[in-house]
């Protein structure tokens, strides 16, 4: 049919004039993509962040392609490799480091593993229950680059960045503290320890503690740092009184600090300023002395109830204490004679001055040159002397006295030895005797039975106390700590199914049943559960604190 | 048997729009129908150019598509990307490997087949070959018929973006990889519409059998 066709039939189609031929605006299209692609490539060329490395002891829950590194909980870099080092001992981590925090890679930047802890002074990286462990980072001081650390074992106590002062203390043994064991200030929280370490000798326990500004200026030299860790539970005139720091230091461990009223320097101590570290706040507080002078006593007598620590007194005000006792040779005479060592604390002396002379006073001491010589007029030409004297009949505990004995035969301080050598006179026995008789006479007009009724009233009493204190004790035990126990087991609980969950989410929760999903609502539940009666038992800790003791309300003894 | 007459080389051209069989103007200018008025076309207008074109744009997209992310999981805080190989080797990994492979074909291979086949096509087009024109034929046909099922991955993970959102516990975002996949679709869909199939039997006498 095709052949049939006859063409010239079918209608002639319309012309136009030509479309101008140029290039088609098709590859504009192309054009676009590349650029679009380039431009995607050069942003992430000129974006793209360093690559370090870490190595840490163990790099529980880190997970390369998940676990991120986060400071002040901003995200600046992800775990890309994780892989053993080093003869399988460590763990070496890589992660690529966001741009934008390039420059936080320096010689001393920190990083640590962030998991779920919980501690008896807090709870910590709560949220790596939902998010997984993190890697958490501390920026350094330094402005070198760095690109290969080494990972802490636990975060650091203190932000670099937390403005404060830096303290070491010196202690006999470290007690209950520990690292992050809070700082009091008047019973305010003011720091924390640092760190703690045995010194090179192994006689002592130096502690570094932090002293957040604006406290750190109540520091002074003077200032006296003591362990408030315990209860202090005195019987005095008021009655019981029980004093802590606060709960948490019970449990945690503490340390105070005070400077004494009658401390003269008040301006603040430099950073890294060494103190001691006393057992408790009397034993901090009773001891102001930072000028302290020895001297050697010899004496011709008995020195049977002469201790170390027994007290030295002038005019029967304490002025220092005995602190060695024992015997020597005398090179002159090759005679057996009593050495005793005393230390004396002028400014002890210096505080019981009446004010008006104190400031002079003060400068006396503050110059030895001056008091040598004051101390030898007072040898010389008033007479002082020292004399062994009985602190008490009952036990025979003796004491050093200084006293003016102006008939005494003329001595004067021998100040050649590295101690200085003061005189002596013997003790009197009559003196003692006649003591003794007066006091005899006394005791025959004290209304023993009165005393005797009073005291056992007494006793009565202090048994009673002593017995609530038992009891207290035991509260703790039966009371509240089951209750502290319990919670922390369910949280731990909580914890460990959570961590489970996680750790398996990827199979489980998209999977077709998810059995993860309902899992994980009982994990979420379970741990805010535990959340809930943590924050109950400790809300009521802190409203009654002295439950410890007493035991809940509608319970007591 | 004989090559049959073709309509171009009878002069007569067949209006695409009201299907009006007319005389050509001119072999170069075919003018336009005189019934319905539309521009008359022997052959699409630079239809190699712009398939061309096409082509090659959609060869651009087809790298960022497989770099790129397509899809951001946010599972309890962490949020993890996948690339579409990131997401094949998850699968196979996880022991899937029906699937695995399946995702594989879908989106990686199939793009790039497309890709292949546009270009084969255009090359022996324009190379005037004049063998397996029948097999060209249908390969052309293959390329457009599979045109319509190839966004099925877009498709898949806008609705998973879509349907898994149970924030704060898992969240599903896009990643800009899924654009340049579509992208790469919708080039190769129009790239295969633009491409005229009858360019491959212009090329001079054809061998039937
Ligand atoms: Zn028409």
């Amino acid at each position: 049919m095709a052949d049939a066709l006859d063409s010239s039939t079918l209608p002639q189609a319309t012309l136009t004039p030509p479309r101008r031929s140029r290039v088609s605006a098709i590859w504009l299209i192309p054009l676009l993509a590349a650029a679009v692609a380039i431009g995607i490539a050069v942003n992430r060329i000129l974006n793209e962040g360093p690559t370090i490395s870490i190595l840490f002891q163990s790099a529980e829950g880190v997970e390369a392609g998940k676990t991120i590194i986060k400071y002040k909980d901003v995200k600046i870099g992800q775990v890309t490799a994780v892989e053993l080092h080093q003869n399988y001992s460590m763990v070496r981590v890589t992660a690529k480091i966001d741009k934008h925090a390039e420059g936080l890679m320096v010689e001393d930047a920190k990083f640590w593993v962030v998991q779920p802890q919980v501690t008896l002074s807090g709870v910590s990286g709560l949220s790596t229950l939902l998010s997984g462990n993190y890697i958490g980072f501390e920026m350094g001081k330094s402005s070198k680059p760095q690109r290969h650390f080494t990972g802490l074992k636990v975060a650091p106590v203190i932000p670099i960045d937390q403005p404060g002062r830096e303290f070491e203390l010196s202690a006999s043994d470290l007690g209950s503290v520990s690292v992050g064991s809070p700082l009091y200030f008047r019973r305010l929280q003011v720091g924390q320890v640092m760190a703690y370490q045995l010194d090179p000798d192994g006689n002592s326990v130096s502690i570094r503690v932090f002293v957040n500004t604006p406290f750190d200026h109540f520091v002074s030299p003077e200032t006296r740092f003591w362990n408030a860790s315990g209860l202090d539970v005195s019987l005095g005139e008021s009655g019981l009184d029980v004093r802590t720091q606060s709960l948490v230091s019970l449990l945690v461990g503490g340390i105070a600090f005070e400077t004494p009223s009658s401390a003269v320097e008040s301006a603040p101590a430099a950073a890294d300023t060494t103190f001691v570290l006393y057992g408790d706040r009397a034993t901090a507080m009773k001891q102001p002395e930072t000028i302290s002078r020895h001297y050697v006593l010899y004496f011709a007598e008995s020195l049977r109830g002469l201790t170390v620590g027994a007290p030295v007194t002038l005019f029967g005000l304490p002025a220092g204490e005995v602190t060695d006792v024992g015997i020597d040779i005398d090179s002159a005479t090759t005679k057996l004679r009593g050495r005793v060592e005393i230390v004396a604390y002028p400014e002890r002396i210096v505080s019981d001055i009446h004010t008006v002379q104190s400031a002079s006073a003060q400068a006396m001491v503050q110059s030895p040159e001056q008091s040598h010589a004051f101390f030898q007029r007072l040898v010389m030409d008033r007479g002082l002397r020292a004399q062994l004297r009985s602190g008490s009949l009952l036990t025979g505990q003796l004491l050093v006295a200084f006293d003016f004995f102006p008939d005494a035969p003329e001595a004067e301080v021998d100040w050649s030895p590295k101690m200085p050598v003061i005189p002596t006179v013997p003790s009197t026995l009559t003196n003692l005797e006649d003591k003794v008789s007066s006091i005899l006479a006394k005791v025959d007009k004290i209304p023993f039975e009165t005393i005797g009724t009073e005291l056992a009233q007494t006793l009565l009493t202090l048994n009673q106390a002593i017995e609530g204190i038992d009891k207290a004790v035991n509260n703790i035990d039966a009371d509240v700590t089951p209750e502290l126990k319990l919670a922390i087991a369910a949280f731990r609980r909580a914890m460990v199914t959570a961590n489970k969950v996680i750790k398996n989410t990827d199979e489980t929760l998209l999977g077709q049943d998810a059995p993860g999903q309902l899992e994980l609502r009982d994990a979420l539940q379970e741990v805010s559960r535990a959340a809930r009666s943590l924050r109950v038992l400790t809300d009521y800790l802190e409203r009654n604190p002295s439950s410890l003791i007493r035991g809940k309300d509608g319970e007591k003894p | 048997m004989a090559a049959a007459l073709t309509a171009a080389q009878a002069g007569l051209i067949g209006c695409e729009h009201c299907g009006l069989l007319v005389r050509a103007a001119s072999a170069d200018e075919p003018g336009h129908c005189p019934r319905c008025g539309s521009a008359l076309e022997s052959r699409r207008r630079q239809s190699i150019e712009r398939t061309w074109a096409l082509v090659i744009a959609a060869a651009i997209c087809y790298i960022p598509a497989n770099l790129l992310p397509v899809l951001g999981t946010t599972t309890l805080g962490s949020t993890e990307y996948d690339t579409i190989m990131g997401g094949v080797v998850f699968l196979y990994t996880s022991g899937s490997w029906p699937l695995a492979l399946i995702v594989l074909i879908a989106s990686v291979m199939v793009p790039l087949g497309k890709l292949i086949a546009l270009g084969y096509l255009l090359i022996s087009v324009q190379r005037r070959s004049s063998s397996s024109n029948r097999e060209r034929t249908r390969l052309y046909r293959m390329v457009e018929f599979i045109g319509r099922w190839s966004m099925l991955d877009v498709f898949v993970d806008t609705f998973t973006v879509a349907l898994v959102q149970l924030s704060p516990l898992m969240a599903v975002r896009p990643g800009a990889g899924v654009m340049f996949f579509a992208a790469v679709v919708v080039l190769t869909m129009i790239a295969a519409t633009t491409f005229d199939p009858r360019l491959i039997w212009d090329a001079g006498g054809e061998q039937e059998s």
